[in-house]
């Protein structure tokens, strides 16, 4: 992760909100500053050591920073950890794709474990003890006092009114279980000595390790350099596997995957039942949030998202399933250049993953009907050949915009079910001329899709198979490439293409917001055409030079399309010098991403400004007699811009929220 | 353009050449389009502006952002809190404003934003002692590390005195000490109050008042309603002592107790009893520093917030 002053800004005003100002401050030297050990923290800070060494601990127990200390050195070296800062704004996501997909007690456990930071075993069962031991206290007394426990934190009095139906977590074993079912799915990891390096520092010493144990003698010749990078690659993936200990230690028993396909159907009815079934874990392991598998899950939910979009919600939901199954071994979004070095090769050797019909199938929920969603076409406008198409390999790398152009070669003369009904007009005729001429055709035929329900409702009754073939075949024929149908019945997503497809899908709706449907044509234009004169613009777009102009212009300054000027001669005249207009998806993309994470910096300033202006008030509603009984002991009008206050916070937190999204599309996935 | 060109050829400048002349001529934008319309007048100062507004929360975003928001509740209950920024909160207003706005160079008056409590910048309104700092909660201006435990080996050795809770300032004999084991301490915040919320619970109550008061159990919630909405007109006539203090007053907070609490309730008393003259004074200063309470409030102080 690149970090710019935006991206610095950001991660220092959410340590402020979430940490403190301390830590923040502290951060924000170590992002401008880099490395830096306590002496120079004082001297740039002008703070006294007790206060660093002070603010460095709560950042080192919230997993923001690395460091690194040289044997025999007096002093560490400490660095930012921008990403897991950055994390920060995430969580309110992750908490509730957690929520969603393990269920409130595991959400309770993760959001405990946020809070604390990196956390052992024993301290976290304990403090769960005391909690149940305390609520248990409580049920035992009668309902007549049944507040007391909620009085004594002052904050939820009468919101809920004694209604807590006990503790979310039961027992220490059910607190196990989950913590298992989380370390299964690795969205829990384990804290280990090399964690707090930065990947510098472990990619030198395992470069050194490598160095002294094979190649004493120094690297000669090609062959040699690249068995010393598989050597570091395998080095680091050692380093990167050690916090999976956990997980690996839990599936040596056996039971795991057993246990997770009872949880998965059942929730939380088999709750006693299973708990036996868990092996009790090290309390001494410390254990803490791993942010690369919540990445890779909200990224699944990314994707359904966009399928939904695109074919409805039953695809959408088969596609969810497909993705589960299929990113459960998916440790991270982005493959690390440095440490999959020849992991690669591997891979292409074994088969990539894939998921088989039988197995989407299985894990299905027999509630959903899957007849549904899917259009009638009659026989004959299908080719069954085209649509059963088999693709052994992901595709090559193209251009973004080229990927549709090979899907409309093939199926050029065969009307298919595809999805034309939902592209707009205005799609198809934009793609028209970047095909061949053979698909000319393509504008116009757009098999007319018939959601006719009283047509044939017998003839639709299709086993459930088969209706979910169907599904998964209309995934594989989308432009976008949900699905790459690998095998016979097997069923595999390539991410890259796939993710590249949504970016620019992004991109789009961007331009259309800023620039109106006009500018997105013109856009679309440019990246079919590649290079456009000024003069020959107009042509091709159909509009009138002066409004072209000011469109172009437009674009220009939000960083959409970008001009190059070719001088005809030596003297470089500018009447006689072309300019070429062009888009660069890449630039445009990195500015896009840039203006994000300065738009969320706004929203935490206005935010800070909002409570600058309300000061009297909140200040009144952080008193401990205040707290909790806003209602009852605040006159109505300071009772009124305190609410109104709370409405902005939300607005503006969901904006920052929705502008991630956008940030995680573009650079994480 | 031209009018330069013109002045310039009478000597001005030297001697333009033809070759200039003729480009400043013909560069200018009506003479390379000639179907431009030039319009002359001053541009409008604010124009009319679609303000793009942001789609309504779905449900998923709602629960994100309330997870968000109690998490960070959370975290500011959390023993690891320190309190929020200091370099807008400096006691004059004015200046501050203009601290947190104006440019710092240099890593100096960069670190001279950030306030420091010292005697000099006490704020005098408030600084005097008075019965409501009770209730104020501390900022702390240092994580309290000695309050739960760490997973020690994890971090470099410089720190461990101070995840110890044994990092004083230097020269200070007497090492405070906790004893007993340390545990870490699960948040008691379990709800983060919507703006929904906040209005719905006043809505409720409006709507079970019309209603009528009948329903079993919600003769309490009347009493209190009826009393907020005398409060509110006692704040405008300034005779709202006579429902703060007093039996009646009492009654409601007994009344109020099976639903609200009851721990807090000799703590109230007190409160209360005391509200008559001398403690409100102190909290009209305490909370609205606005001139339109100014007058109102000297005489009668009767209500609190």
């Amino acid at each position: 992760m690149l970090v710019t002053k935006p991206v610095a800004d950001l991660c220092a005003l959410l340590i402020d909100e979430l940490h403190g100002e301390l830590p923040s401050r502290i951060f924000a030297i170590l992002l401008s500053k880099g490395r830096s050990t306590l002496p120079q923290l004082v001297q740039y800070t002008s703070m006294t050591p007790r206060q660093l060494r002070h603010g460095l601990a709560v950042l080192q127990q919230h997993n923001l920073l690395f460091y690194h200390v040289d044997p025999g050195a007096e002093f560490a070296f400490y660095e930012a950890n921008a990403e897991h800062a950055y994390n920060l704004v995430r969580t309110g996501k992750i908490l509730e794709m957690i929520d969603s997909s393990f269920g409130a007690p595991a959400k309770d456990v993760m959001q405990n474990l946020l809070l604390s930071g990196q956390t052992r075993i024993s301290d976290l069962v304990a403090a769960y003890q005391e909690k149940i031991e305390q609520a248990n206290k409580e049920a035992a007394h009668v309902e007549d006092d049944d507040d007391f426990g909620a009085e004594k934190n002052g904050v939820n009095g009468d919101s809920h009114p004694g209604k807590k139906a006990g503790p979310l977590v039961k027992s220490t074993a059910h607190l196990n279980s989950i913590i298992c079912r989380l370390v299964e799915a690795e969205l829990i990891d384990v804290v280990h000595a090399k964690t707090f390096e930065s990947s510098q520092d472990i990619l030198k010493t395992v470069e050194k390790e490598v160095m002294d144990k094979y190649f004493p003698a120094g690297v000669k010749g090609n062959k040699a350099k690249v068995e010393v990078q598989e050597r570091i690659a395998e080095g680091l993936r050692k380093v990167r596997g050690e916090s999976k200990s956990l997980k690996r230690k839990l599936e040596q028993n056996g039971t795991a995957a057993k246990r997770r396909k009872l949880f998965a159907g059942a929730g939380m009815s088999n709750g006693s039942h299973d708990e036996d079934m868990d092996p009790a874990l090290d309390p001494r392991q410390v254990i803490r949030i791993n942010y690369e598998k919540c990445l890779v899950d909200l990224r699944n939910r990314r994707l359904v998202q966009f399928a939904t979009d695109i074919f409805g919600e039953t695809s959408a939901y088969v596609y969810g399933v497909l993705l589960k199954l299929l990113t459960k071994d998916i440790p991270r979004c982005r493959a690390d250049a440095a440490m999959d070095f020849g992991e690669d090769k591997e891979e292409s050797e074994k088969d990539t993953v894939s998921v088989t019909t039988d197995q989407i199938l299985d894990n299905l929920k027999t509630s959903v009907d899957l007849s549904l969603g899917i259009g009638k076409a009659e026989r004959r406008q299908v080719s069954s050949v085209a649509a059963e198409k088999i693709e052994l390999f992901p595709p090559k790398k193209k251009l973004l915009i080229e990927e549709a152009e090979v899907e409309g070669e093939a199926s050029a003369d065969e009307d298919e079910d595809n999805e034309s009904s939902d592209e707009s007009e205005y799609d198809s005729d934009y793609k028209a001329p970047t095909a061949n001429g053979t698909n000319g055709v393509n504008g116009t035929n757009g098999a007319k899709v018939k959601f006719d329900e009283s047509a044939a409702p017998k003839e639709r009754r299709l086993d459930r198979p088969t209706q979910l073939r169907q599904h998964l075949l209309m995934l594989a024929e989308s432009t976008q490439r949900f699905v790459r149908h690998c095998g016979p019945n097997e069923w595999t997503v390539d991410f890259v293409p796939l993710m590249n497809a949504l970016r620019e899908v992004e991109l789009d709706s961007v331009i259309e917001r800023t620039c109106g449907r006009q500018g997105l044509r013109l856009v679309r234009i440019l990246r079919a055409k590649g290079k456009l004169d000024e003069k020959a613009l107009p042509n091709v777009a159909l509009m009138r030079k002066p409004e072209l102009q000011q469109k172009m212009l437009e674009m220009q300054t939000a960083g959409f399309v970008h001009v190059q000027e070719v001088p005809r001669d030596l003297k470089a005249d500018v009447k006689k010098s072309f300019f070429l207009w062009f888009c660069d998806v890449d630039r445009s993309l990195s500015r896009l991403l840039d203006t994000s994470y300065t738009t969320m910096t706004h929203c935490i300033q206005v935010l800070e400004a909002l409570r600058q202006k309300e000061r009297d008030v909140l200040e009144t509603t952080k008193r401990s007699d205040v707290r909790g009984r806003e209602k009852d002991t605040m006159r109505k009008e300071y009772y009124e811009r305190y609410s109104r206050f709370l409405e902005c916070e939300r607005k503006l937190f969901a904006q920052v929220m929705r502008v991630d999204d956008l940030v995680s599309v573009l650079r994480d996935f | 353009m031209s009018g330069r060109g013109g002045r310039g050829g009478r000597g001005g400048r030297g001697p333009p050449t033809n070759g200039r002349r003729a480009v400043a001529q013909n560069s200018v934008p009506w003479a390379m389009d000639s179907d431009i319309v030039l319009d002359g007048k001053p541009s409008e100062l604010f124009p009319p502006y679609a303000i793009p507004s942001a789609p309504v929360l779905t449900k998923k975003e709602e629960k994100q952002v309330s997870f968000f928001l109690l998490f960070r509740e959370q975290c500011q209950d959390s023993p690891l809190y320190t309190q929020a920024r200091t370099w807008t909160q400096s006691p004059s207003a004015a200046t501050s404003a203009s601290a947190a706005t104006t440019r710092a160079y240099g890593q100096d008056q960069l670190n001279k934003r950030y306030g420091q409590t010292t005697k000099a910048t006490v704020d005098p309104f408030t600084a005097v002692p008075t019965y409501s700092h009770k209730f104020k909660k501390v900022p702390r201006t240092l994580p309290d590390l000695a309050a739960r435990p760490f997973a020690k080996e994890f971090f470099p050795p410089e720190l461990h005195a101070a995840l110890d809770g044994e990092d004083e300032s230097g020269g200070q004999a007497a090492k405070r000490r906790r004893v007993g084991p340390k545990t870490l301490g699960l948040s008691s915040i379990t709800s983060y109050k919507t703006a929904e919320e906040l209005f719905l619970g006043a809505d409720g109550q409006a709507h079970q008042l019309q209603q009528g008061g009948q329903v079993g159990g919600g003769g309490s919630l009347d009493k209190a309603l009826q009393i907020m909405s005398t409060v509110e007109k006692g704040g405008e006539d300034g005779e709202g002592e006579a429902f703060l203090s007093g039996e009646d007053d009492d009654d409601w907070v007994k009344g109020n107790g099976e639903e609200d609490e009851d721990g807090n309730g000799d703590e109230d008393d007190v409160y209360e009893d005391e509200s008559g003259d001398d403690y409100n004074a102190e909290a009209y200063f305490d909370g609205n520093q606005d001139d339109e309470d100014y007058d109102e409030g000297g005489d009668d102080g009767g209500d609190y917030f």
